[in-house]
C-alpha cells in the first residue's frame, strides 16, 4: 500500500477546509471535512478571529499540545487510542502530547449506515485510511508553513516528533500552527509505506489508562448537573405488557422523593439521590395486565422454535450442491438440535441518560454508540429540530452491543421523562432493571443433518436455523435485512468457509414477546458454536484429526489456513494433554477477520474448568498489538462466561435473572492463561472487538467431547452436563 | 452527621442506612467509587473504611462515622503504607494498559491495594481468592494479576 492516496470515500472529500481561529486557549489549527452540501455553514466557521466549531479532527495547540477527536465510542475495546496512532503515525508528532476526545454529532463524523456509530467491529476498517490521511494533510502543511519561514524548499525540511526540521534549525508544530493554518490544504497525500511505520504495529498505552486507573474517568452515571434530580423508573416486565395500577402516594411518603410522574406504561420516581429513587420505585407495587402472556417460559419458547423448524419452511440462505441427491444415497447420517438461550449484555456500567430539557434546547450525556439515531430520536419525542439536541459521548463502561440500541430505548425514554419534567435528569437503570431491560442475544434452535456415504466420507449438510429477529421494528432493519434473509441471524453458518460439496441451510425467525439486540459478534455467537462442533462430529465420524481436516476443508481460504499454522506452530495442539485434562479446537471468521483458539479443559464433577487458551489471529494489520490482545482476552472471558454460565430465566412471561448472583459471569479464580498470536500482515484492519469470542465456546465443547464422549449441544454447558 | 472521607470532613443529611456508596457519589460527588450491582456482588463499590476494603454498596453510611473513608479518589493521600502501594498498584495499572472499559477498576485498585498491605507478595491463589469478588465483564483479569505482581515486585 502507500502512495498518493486520493480522497475517494465520501467523508475523505478533496475538498477540505480549514481554519484558524483565535480562542481563550490560543491558536488552534483545526480541519473540517465537509459533506456534501454543507458548505455554507463551513463558510461561516471559516471567518477569521471566529473560535471554530468543535468539529475538527486534530488541534494544534501552541503549547504543542494534540487534541485528536474520535468518531466512535471509547467502551472499552481502546479505539482512542488505535485511532490516535494512525495519526501520530504520518504527523509524527510526540504520543506525549496527544489527547483524544470524543466527537460530537455531526455529519463530518459519520461512517457507516449514513451515520456516527460504533459496532460490527468496524472502526478500523471504516477509520484506517481517513484517520492517516488527516495525520497526513497536517504534516504537510506544517512541514509547508516551515519551509517558507525559512525560505527552503519543502523537500529541505521533515517532520520529526513534534518539529519540523531542517538546516536552519527547528520549530515546533505548535509554533507552526497559525501559519500552517493561512497554507492551501493539500487534496494529495502521501501514506507511509508499511514497512516504515513507528507508531502503527506498536504496543502503546492505552490514552485512557491514567485516568481509569485513578477514578479520575467520566462514565454516563458520573455526570453531575446543578439541580439535577436522580430518577428510578418501573418498567413493563417485558413489551406490549400493560400497566393497570400502581401505589404512588407510598412512594411520594419517602423522605426525599420528589415527584413521581407516569408516563406511558412506566412511572418514573424522582428524588435528590439515586438510592432514594430506587427506595421510591421499589415501593409503587405496581400491577400489569399479562395477560396472553403469561405461560411464555424458557421451555415453552424452547419449544416454539423447535416446532417451527418443521411448520415453517423458512428462507434458503445458502444452498451448495445437491443436499437431497447426497442424504439419499447417504449410509450414515447425523442428526443434532442446538439450543442457545437468551443472554444479557450485562455491561458494568448499567444502562443510564442524562438529560437536560429546558423547554426548547436539550442536552445529552451517556456512551453514545449510535448518536446520530439518539439525537434525531430525542428530537423527534421532543418535538424541536435535531441541531437543537447536543450529545455529549462519554466513557461507556462496557456495551457489547446494549448501548447500540436499535430502537434508542434509553434514551427515548429519558427525552420521554424530560419533556414532562424540565429539569436536568439523570436516568439510572438498576442492575436488576438492566438484566430485566428486555434487550437479549436471542434465542435460537438449530438442527444440523450430516451425511456419510459408504466410505464414510462426508458428503452433505442440511442446516436449518430458528432464530428470532435482531433488527425486526428498528430503523436499521433496512440495512440489514435483504430479501427476506437476516444477515445477523445466519452469518457464520451460511456463506461459510468450509468447502461443503452439498449444503443447504434455511432460517425461520419465530417472534415471542422478547426484545433483543445484537450482542458481541451476533450471529456468530451461535452459528460458530454449531459450525464448528460439527466439524468436530465430522472429524471424529471420519476418523481424521480436527486440525488436519479444517485444513483439507479450507484448502481455498489462505486466512484460514494461515491461522490454523499459526495455531499449530504456538499451541500443543497433537501434543498429549496433561492427564484429566483435553484439548479442543475452533477456528471461526467474523466482521473480516478469522480467529482459531485451542483450549486447555478439565472437568471435575459437574465443574469445567478452562486453563489455558491459545488464539491465533489475523485482523489484518495489528494497529496496537497490546491492545488488539486485550481485545482477544476480553472476547475470550465474555464467550466463556456465556458458554459456562449464560441464560435467562424466564417464567411466567417475566425475566425473573436478576443480578451477578442468578447471571454468573467469570471471575478473576476461573480465569484461564491466554496466549495470543498474530498473523503477520500489512493488509488493512479488519474487526478485532467481537471476532475472538465466536470460537471460544465450541473449542471448550470440543475438548469436553474428548474429556466426556459426549456432545454438548445446549448452552450454557453447564446445563448439558447436569 | 459528620463523615470523613479522604481526610476531609464533610457535613452529610442523610438517612443513617443509606448506602456509603450513594453519600459518596450522590450526595458528595466522589463519583470514582462505582455502581455495578448494588448487592456486594461485583466490588465495583470498593472503598477503605480504617484502611479495611468495603464494599460500600451495602454499608450503611452510618456504619461508617468516626472512621476514615478512602475512595480512589484519595487513596494516596492516606497512611503512607496504603498510599504507598496505592501509587505502585495504579502505576502498575497504568503500565500494562490494565483498564478496557475501566468502569470496576476503581474496584480492582482498591482491592488490589488492600491485598498488597496485607500480602507484600502474594502467590497466584492469594490474588485468585481476594481478586474474586470484583467482577470484570471487559475481562481484564488476566492483566489485573500482572499488575499485581508488577506492583508486587516493585515495592519489595
Amino acid at each position: 500500500m502507500s502512495n498518493e492516496t486520493e480522497f475517494k470515500n465520501e467523508f475523505n472529500r478533496r475538498d477540505f477546509l480549514r481554519t484558524t481561529g483565535l480562542t481563550t486557549a490560543g491558536l488552534i489549527l483545526s480541519f473540517y471535512i465537509p459533506m456534501g452540501g454543507r458548505k455554507e455553514a463551513f463558510a461561516q466557521t471559516a471567518t477569521p478571529g471566529v473560535a471554530p466549531k468543535p468539529n475538527a479532527f486534530i488541534e494544534i495547540k501552541p503549547d504543542n499540545s494534540i487534541v485528536i477527536t474520535i468518531n466512535h465510542l471509547e467502551m472499552g475495546q481502546g479505539i482512542n487510542t488505535s485511532m490516535s496512532q494512525l495519526i501520530a503515525e504520518e504527523l509524527e508528532c510526540d504520543w506525549k502530547n496527544i489527547r483524544a476526545v470524543s466527537a460530537p454529532v455531526d455529519a463530518i463524523y459519520n461512517g457507516r449506515m449514513g451515520m456516527q456509530m460504533t459496532g460490527g467491529s468496524s472502526s478500523l476498517i471504516t477509520g484506517y485510511d481517513q484517520y492517516r490521511q488527516l495525520g497526513a494533510t497536517m504534516r504537510e502543511m506544517l512541514v509547508s508553513a516551515a519551509a517558507k519561514r525559512w525560505g527552503l524548499a519543502t523537500s529541505e525540511c521533515r517532520a520529526e516528533n513534534g518539529f519540523v526540521v531542517s538546516s536552519k534549525g527547528r520549530l515546533s508544530y505548535g509554533e507552526l500552527a497559525s501559519e500552517a493554518g493561512q497554507l492551501p490544504v493539500p487534496t494529495q497525500v502521501t501514506l507511509k509505506n508499511p514497512k516504515d511505520f513507528k507508531v502503527i504495529g506498536q504496543p502503546m498505552t492505552r490514552v485512557d489508562a491514567m485516568e481509569k486507573s485513578t477514578g479520575k474517568a467520566i462514565y454516563g452515571l458520573d455526570v453531575r448537573l446543578p439541580k439535577m434530580q436522580f430518577v428510578v423508573i418501573q418498567r413493563p416486565p417485558l413489551p406490549n405488557i400493560k400497566l393497570l395500577s400502581f401505589d404512588e402516594s407510598a412512594a411520594r411518603k419517602i423522605s426525599g422523593v420528589s415527584d413521581v410522574i407516569r408516563f406511558g406504561d412506566s412511572v418514573a420516581v424522582l428524588a435528590k439521590d439515586t438510592w432514594t429513587a430506587r427506595r421510591g420505585r421499589d415501593s409503587l407495587n405496581p400491577k400489569y395486565d399479562l395477560q396472553g402472556h403469561d405461560k411464555m417460559t424458557n421451555e415453552t419458547l424452547r419449544e416454539d422454535f423447535k416446532k417451527s423448524l418443521t411448520s415453517d419452511p423458512g428462507v434458503v440462505v445458502d444452498k451448495r450442491g445437491d443436499v437431497t441427491a447426497a442424504f439419499a444415497k447417504a449410509k450414515n447420517t447425523i442428526e443434532a438440535t442446538y439450543e442457545f438461550p437468551y443472554l444479557a449484555h450485562a455491561t458494568m456500567e448499567p444502562m443510564n441518560c442524562t438529560i437536560d430539557f429546558d423547554g426548547d434546547k436539550a442536552e445529552l450525556w451517556s456512551g453514545h454508540q449510535m448518536p446520530t439515531m439518539d439525537q434525531g430520536a430525542v428530537a423527534q419525542v421532543l418535538g424541536i429540530a435535531k441541531e437543537k439536541v447536543q450529545i455529549h459521548t462519554v466513557y461507556a463502561g462496557g456495551s457489547f452491543g446494549r448501548r447500540g440500541s436499535k430502537t434508542c430505548d434509553y434514551v427515548v425514554e429519558a427525552a420521554q421523562l424530560a419533556k414532562i419534567v424540565k429539569k436536568p435528569l439523570q436516568i439510572v437503570w438498576t442492575r436488576e432493571d438492566d438484566m430485566r431491560g428486555g434487550f437479549y442475544r436471542p434465542m435460537n434452535v438449530h438442527q444440523a443433518h450430516l451425511a456419510f456415504d459408504e466410505k464414510n466420507h462426508f458428503v452433505g449438510w442440511k442446516h436449518q436455523i430458528a432464530g428470532q429477529s435482531v433488527v425486526a421494528n428498528s430503523p436499521l432493519e433496512k440495512f440489514i435485512v435483504k430479501d427476506g434473509i437476516e444477515s445477523v441471524v445466519v452469518e457464520g453458518v451460511a456463506q461459510t468457509a468450509y468447502s461443503i460439496p452439498n449444503f443447504l441451510v434455511d432460517c425461520r425467525r419465530p417472534n415471542p414477546n422478547m426484545t433483543t439486540l445484537w450482542w458481541r459478534s451476533v450471529g456468530h455467537s451461535h452459528t460458530a458454536f454449531v459450525t464448528e462442533t460439527v466439524i468436530d462430529e465430522i472429524a471424529h465420524q471420519t476418523k481424521k484429526d480436527a486440525l488436519h481436516l479444517r485444513q483439507e476443508m479450507l484448502k481455498a481460504s489462505p486466512r484460514h489456513l494461515a491461522v490454523l499454522a499459526l495455531l499449530a506452530k504456538k499451541s500443543p495442539w497433537g501434543k498429549p494433554a496433561p492427564k484429566g485434562h483435553a484439548y479442543g479446537l475452533a477456528i471461526h471468521e467474523s466482521f473480516k477477520s478469522v480467529v482459531g483458539h485451542v483450549v486447555e479443559v478439565s472437568l471435575n464433577q459437574k465443574e469445567i474448568k478452562v486453563h489455558h487458551v491459545w488464539s491465533a489471529v489475523d485482523c489484518g494489520q495489528v494497529v496496537n498489538p497490546d491492545g488488539a490482545r486485550a481485545q482477544i482476552e476480553g472476547a475470550v472471558v465474555y464467550g466463556l462466561s456465556a458458554a459456562l454460565y449464560g441464560e435467562m430465566v424466564i417464567k411466567n412471561g417475566q425475566v425473573t435473572t436478576s443480578n451477578f448472583n442468578d447471571y454468573p459471569v467469570l471471575r478473576m479464580a476461573e480465569m484461564p492463561k491466554v496466549d495470543v498470536f498474530f498473523v503477520d500482515t500489512h493488509s488493512p484492519p479488519t474487526g478485532l472487538g467481537e471476532p475472538g469470542l465466536p470460537a471460544t465456546a465450541p473449542a471448550v465443547a470440543n475438548a469436553l467431547f474428548k474429556l466426556t464422549g459426549k456432545r454438548l449441544r445446549r448452552l450454557p454447558l453447564s446445563r448439558g452436563l447436569a | 452527621m459528620e463523615l470523613k472521607v479522604n481526610g476531609k470532613a464533610v457535613e452529610l443529611n442523610v438517612p443513617g442506612d443509606m448506602p456509603l456508596l450513594w453519600a459518596l457519589r450522590d450526595t458528595l460527588g466522589y463519583t470514582g467509587t462505582k455502581y455495578g450491582c448494588g448487592m456486594s456482588l461485583c466490588g465495583a463499590c470498593t472503598v477503605f473504611l480504617d484502611d479495611e476494603p468495603i464494599r460500600s454498596c451495602v454499608t450503611p453510611v452510618s456504619s461508617a462515622l468516626g472512621k476514615e473513608v478512602r475512595t480512589i479518589e484519595g487513596i494516596s493521600e492516606g497512611t503512607k503504607a496504603v498510599a504507598q502501594v496505592a501509587d505502585a498498584v495504579k502505576t502498575a495499572w497504568t503500565k500494562l494498559s490494565v483498564p478496557q472499559c475501566g468502569y470496576c477498576q476503581s474496584g480492582q485498585i482498591m482491592s488490589a491495594t488492600a491485598l498488597l498491605v496485607k500480602h507484600k507478595n502474594p502467590t497466584k491463589e492469594d490474588i485468585n481468592t481476594f481478586m474474586s469478588g470484583n467482577i470484570c465483564r471487559c475481562g481484564t483479569y488476566q492483566r489485573i494479576e500482572q499488575a499485581i505482581v508488577e506492583a508486587s515486585r516493585s515495592l519489595t
